[in-house]
């Protein structure tokens, strides 16, 4: 059904719908047209260029249509979870529960860059004292206030102690208007000490036992609202199977990853592959469907591999991106700029990995809690960066700042040298904020200068 | 002859000075003094002024041993060029940002021993409860606020405008901001700034050193009233407390940049505290911002003459 692989503008992607939907393309309930959502304010969707597959299709309109899957669900009886600061935790516990659904506020933080600053969510923060010196991230407060973005939850959770700055005083503002949060603590890892009984975390880091039962007893607390809310136990069994349908979303992610980053022509785009490694985060306000839609991404990136076509020319720098991207645009212009994705670390590698099925559910997901590369030192993330990049074989390393994110002044300082000892690999670091179009010209001139010293050092 | 007694360094409030006295060590809490050249930390955009002359100040003191916090994102993370970029031992004390559980009580208790366990390795002695109980009523190891070594400057006997100084903490260069309020008119009744003495535990409770010094140490700390606490409610009762006991008129907020913490709450403090808030932002240069510093002073004081 799909001709060779290409990158499309929004304009040709309607043309070709019409053409997938004549030939005979069927779609799930969300399914539609891209051009659709401009007319719903995402005017930065005419400014992308998107991936030419009906899988890439269903993950965009998958994207873009949660808030009326939140509305559907908020309908139909369910409860909404809004589980704040939490990369892959509390959202495998919800939804063990069937009749709640959760999802991740925080996601607002990508508003002002679909909407292109249209929705004023920000000006609503900044008339509530978060300004420009906080992460885009504040405009959830404006989506709060307004109602506009995603329903109001029947539960917020927010996971603050070894957090950024940024969001645990954003979620203290929104607490300060009104809305109840279950805090709860997750404790910044450490290793074990002498004496002290290590446990080796998903991913390979370590941490004592002690921080694995504090975090396990933060999460019973979670788990004891959660069970008020649905009106029914959570128990080892349903959390298992909770667990299971996250591992089954991971396996799915791990195995595209790996395709994607290594496959000698890139075989889905950075744009594509950012969106899909969000879902492993919050599973979009629908678990079940997340893996199908990561089955049907899968199925095409196995397709191309097999037949040998990607995109982007077979000697693109293969660049390690580290954290995401505000304004999705520079995913594009890495590619525009002559560099292809091969590695990354959004700030969740750990929910990527797989969940632990032979130990209690509980004590997995503390475990995983505690395997965040943000809860621990930089320098075990600047590890798990420099594993990973052998693994796919990058070659150069872009550290992308998020504009006032607490965590970003340092750790370039930090994952820089390290990965330029240990690796011998040029690092550059960008900003790139909500909205790049001012600052393209310069972004642009430092991708090609990162591209230019890759390929440089391929002929020395 | 004897070894002189090591130094630990610190700046955050939840690190009790007697518990590094009481394992025979000196606890010195550095209110930095932001100095040319980075050894540590660069100053680069985004980075807390305060974070980067602790982190600087504290690698060029020559302690025996470092104590860093989690209290904030930008200390936890500094903490890791320290132990990256110098030998001195360091430590990261991890304060719980929720307070509410018995957990979360716990884990800080937990720290503290394990904060222990540090300093005996840097040759500290691991103390009995005798050595705490004497430490903790020791007036000698009382922690010092950055006002109390200019507690008797000021214009007593005249008339003046009451006002309180809320915010994170203060470097040594920030004192200036309470001569310009004293030579605006004014005075500091209140210094609710972490290095103040909203950053210093309650009076400790004899009856409980005797039972369980540590326990009672604990606590006492741990009751600390911030910013960064979640949900931080108790910070406004104790403001709420105090600014009724010290008849504030007025509030000058102070906050460095890229403190988030503190920089978020300015906004929901002028919604609360119904008196007049006046908000400065420093980035740590007390020399180069004076001026404008000076106006907007006297102007606020004006405005409540």
């Amino acid at each position: 059904m799909t001709v060779g692989p290409r990158q499309i503008s929004l304009e040709q992607w309607d043309r070709e719908y019409a053409r997938l939907r004549t030939a005979g393309m069927t779609e799930p309930v969300y399914g539609g047209p891209l051009g659709r959502h401009v007319a719903d304010g995402d005017t930065r969707l005419l400014k992308l260029r998107y991936d030419n597959s009906p899988a890439a299709l269903r993950l965009w309109n998958f994207l873009l249509s949660e808030e009326d899957r939140l509305r559907a669900a908020r309908a139909s009886g369910r409860k909404l979870v809004g589980a704040m600061k939490d990369l892959g935790t509390v959202p495998v516990m919800a939804y063990s529960l069937d009749n709640l659904v959760a999802f991740y506020p925080d996601g607002a933080w990508w508003i002002p860059c679909v909407m292109e600053l249209n929705t004023g969510l920000l000006q609503i923060a900044d008339s509530l004292g978060i300004d420009e010196s906080f992460c885009p991230v504040r405009a959830m407060l404006g989506a709060f206030v307004t109602e506009a973005h995603f329903p109001l939850p029947d539960l917020l959770t927010c996971s603050v102690g070894a957090t950024c700055d940024d969001f645990s005083a954003i979620a203290q503002r929104l607490n300060g208007l009104g809305h109840a949060i279950l805090w709860w603590e997750i404790p910044h890892r450490r290793q074990a000490e002498p004496g002290e009984q290590a446990v080796t975390l998903p991913g390979g880091f370590e941490a004592p036992r002690s921080q694995v039962e504090f975090v396990k007893s933060e999460l019973l607390r979670v788990g004891g609202a959660l069970e008020e809310l649905a009106g029914r136990p959570l128990g080892d069994g349903a959390l298992a199977a909770g667990i299971a349908k996250a591992n089954h979303a991971r396996k799915l992610l791990d195995r595209l990853r790996y395709l994607a980053f290594t496959a000698p022509l890139c075989p889905m785009p950075a744009l594509e592959m950012l969106i899909a490694e969000m879902f492993a985060v919050h599973f979009c306000s629908d678990q079940d469907e997340t893996i199908l839609v990561l089955a049907d991404l899968l199925a095409e990136v196995e397709r191309r591999v097999a037949a040998g076509v990607g995109h982007l020319s077979a000697d693109a720098a293969r660049i390690f991106w580290v954290n995401p991207v505000a304004d999705l645009q520079a995913m594009n212009l890495l590619e525009d700029c002559g560099g292809r994705i091969c590695g990354t670390e959004y700030l969740f590698a750990h929910a990527l990995d797989p969940i632990p099925t032979a130990i209690p559910p509980m004590e997995a997901l503390a475990q995983m809690a505690l395997a965040d590369p943000m809860v621990g030192s930089s320098l075990d993330r600047a590890a798990r960066i420099v594993g990973d990049i052998r693994r796919f074989g990058a070659e150069a390393v872009i550290v992308s700042r998020i504009p006032g994110a607490s965590h970003c002044a340092l750790e370039g300082e930090i994952i820089g040298p390290i990965v330029r000892e240990e690796c011998g690999l040029p690092v550059l670091e960008v900003e790139v904020p909500s909205i790049t179009d001012a600052t393209q010209a310069t972004l642009c001139t430092r991708l090609e200068a990162l591209v230019e010293t890759v390929k440089d050092r391929r002929e020395r | 002859m004897m070894e002189p007694i090591r130094t630990i360094v610190y700046t955050c409030p939840y690190v009790p000075a007697e518990w590094i006295a009481a394992h025979g060590l000196q606890p010195r809490r550095l209110i930095p003094l932001p100095t040319e050249g980075a050894s540590v930390a660069p100053r680069v955009e985004g980075l807390c002024p305060y974070a980067c002359a602790f982190v600087n100040d504290a690698a060029s003191e020559g302690a025996g041993g470092i104590v860093v916090t989690t209290l904030c994102d930008q200390m936890r993370r500094a903490y890791d060029l320290l132990v990256r970029g110098i030998d001195t031992p360091a430590f990261l004390l991890n304060v719980p940002k929720t307070w509410q559980t018995v957990a979360a009580q716990r884990l800080y208790q937990d720290e503290l021993k394990r904060l222990g366990r540090f300093l005996v390795r840097l040759g500290g002695r691991t103390p009995t409860h005798d050595d705490l109980a004497k430490a903790m009523t020791d007036v000698g190891c009382a922690v010092h606020t950055i006002r109390s070594i200019r507690e008797d400057s000021g214009v007593h006997g005249t008339p003046y405008i009451p006002i309180a100084v809320v915010g994170g903490p203060l470097m040594q260069r920030d004192l200036v901001l309470f001569d310009l309020i004293e030579e605006s008119g004014g005075r500091v009744v209140l210094d609710a700034t972490e290095t103040g003495l909203r950053g210093q535990p309650r009076a400790f409770d004899r009856r409980r050193i005797a039972e369980d010094p540590l326990i009672e140490l604990a606590d006492a700390y741990f009751g600390i009233p911030d910013a960064s606490r979640r949900p931080n409610s108790e910070l406004y009762a104790w403001l709420r407390k105090e600014l009724a006991r010290t008849s504030a008129k007025g509030i000058v907020f102070h906050h460095y940049l890229w403190c988030d913490a503190w920089r978020a709450e300015l906004a929901r403090l002028k919604e609360w505290v119904g008196m007049p808030v006046l908000g400065i932002d420093s980035d740590g240069n007390g020399e180069t911002n004076i001026a404008r510093l000076r106006t907007r002073i006297r102007a606020f004081l004006e405005m409540l003459q």
